[in-house]
């Protein structure tokens, strides 16, 4: 097999494997649908992109995330413009009907949408933290995906909790 | 609710339709982006560069037709070409700093931050790299230019130009003005570059990182 066919093939494989982070670290930065698509598009433009230079240094799902969180980050900053259209409660409503979950799961998918939304509202890298910290990873993770020290991990995670919870107080109050 | 439950709920989350991606749509866009961005590139090193090697093109051009007398241009092209060699080395200086999508994020923080500090001191010392040389480049060839006509133009010429200073002065003011207003309008843009766009920026991701590295 080629190495264009070979990475190719690693890209698909990795894509189906891992297409949760793409999609979550998609909505943490982007929750306007169309602004979503284009942040989504742009991730995995450089993840075939820096398919290449992957020297399997590090596991698969933390390149990925590193890739992810770098490619958002830089793509939040360089369209600011975006934040001043952007209607939070209109468009992750709209990205919750594509998932298509049943009536019986509305609450759930109301926090989901909420949650989304508060991530937006947090700082740069508190936005990159918590979605990592959500997916369960562990400090040793974070600290690989981020290039912080565990610790500063703990301490940067504790803040980071404490704004979103901060954020959601209003929104679980009301749906408790 | 706590934070077991956003965890709960966010894993049970379901993914979006269609969020894989179209491999062969990729390669055109990256395709096409790459060759946009390289072209881009080109065009931005060409101008940078050729500038200054235009200018030391022109001046070779003029000292060859003066000849032997026309050595001390031999000093504003070594200038010309000097600039053009430092816009090259920040290229690859840029280059070689430059951390992939695929970096720990706070590795391009940092790169980002020694980035921009680096840009603000090249702006705010635009007058030792860039005005400096590009002022001394042509003071150094116009003077050549005037001292070799002063040599060559028959004495009663300057001896009647003398007479009406009015004129030498209404002659000479307007291109010193100009050329003055040039370089401060240049020097003037940079330092507000810096003001509005580099300094903010810096500051914004400085406190991010002392945040990010604090104890507690």
């Amino acid at each position: 097999m080629n190495p264009s066919a070979d990475r190719a093939s690693l890209f698909k494989t990795w894509l189906e494997e891992h297409r949760g982070i793409v999609v979550r670290v998609t909505r943490s930065f982007a929750p306007a649908p169309a602004d979503a698509a284009d942040l989504q598009q742009e991730i995995l433009l450089q993840l075939w992109i820096s398919l290449s230079s992957y020297a399997g240094q590090a596991k698969p799902s933390t390149w990925i995330y590193r890739v992810c969180l770098n490619t958002a980050m830089t793509w939040r900053r360089g369209t600011a413009r975006r934040e001043k259209r952007h209607e939070p409660e209109a468009d992750i409503a709209h990205l919750a009907t594509e998932a298509g979950s049943p009536a019986d799961q509305a609450g759930e998918r109301e926090l989901l949408e909420k949650l989304y939304a508060a991530i937006n509202a947090l700082p740069d890298f508190d936005r990159a933290l918590v979605p990592l910290s959500l997916d369960g990873l562990a400090y040793r993770e974070i600290a690989e995906i981020t290039g912080l020290t565990e610790n500063h991990v703990g301490v940067a995670l504790t803040r980071a909790r404490q704004r979103l919870a901060q954020l959601m107080k209003g929104v679980t109050d009301e749906l408790e | 609710m706590n934070w077991n439950d956003y965890e709960a709920v966010w894993k049970r989350q379901e993914l979006p339709v269609g969020a894989g991606a179209d491999l062969p749509r990729l390669r055109e866009t990256f395709e096409t982006k790459r060759r946009r961005l390289a072209a881009t590139l080109l065009v931005r090193d060409l101008l940078e560069t050729s500038a200054g090697l235009f200018a030391s093109g022109v001046f070779a051009y003029v000292w060859w037709h003066i000849g032997k007398e026309g050595w001390p241009i031999a000093l504003a092209i070594i200038l010309m070409l000097g600039l053009s060699g430092f816009f090259l080395r920040e290229r690859l200086r840029a280059h070689r700093h430059r951390l992939g999508p695929d970096a720990p994020l706070l590795a391009r923080l940092e790169a980002e931050i020694a980035g921009l500090r680096h840009q603000r001191h090249l702006l705010l010392n635009l007058w030792s790299w860039y005005l400096a040389p590009c002022a001394g480049a042509i003071v150094i060839f116009v003077a050549t230019l005037v001292r070799l006509l002063i040599t060559q133009a028959p004495p009663e010429l300057f001896t009647k130009l003398w007479e009406h200073p009015i004129v030498v002065v209404g002659v000479i003011l307007p291109v010193v003005a100009v050329q003055f207003l040039v370089f401060w309008g240049v020097w003037a843009l940079n330092r507000r570059a810096v003001r509005k766009g580099v300094e903010p920026r810096l500051a914004e991701l400085e406190k991010l990182h002392r945040d990010l590295l604090a104890p507690n």
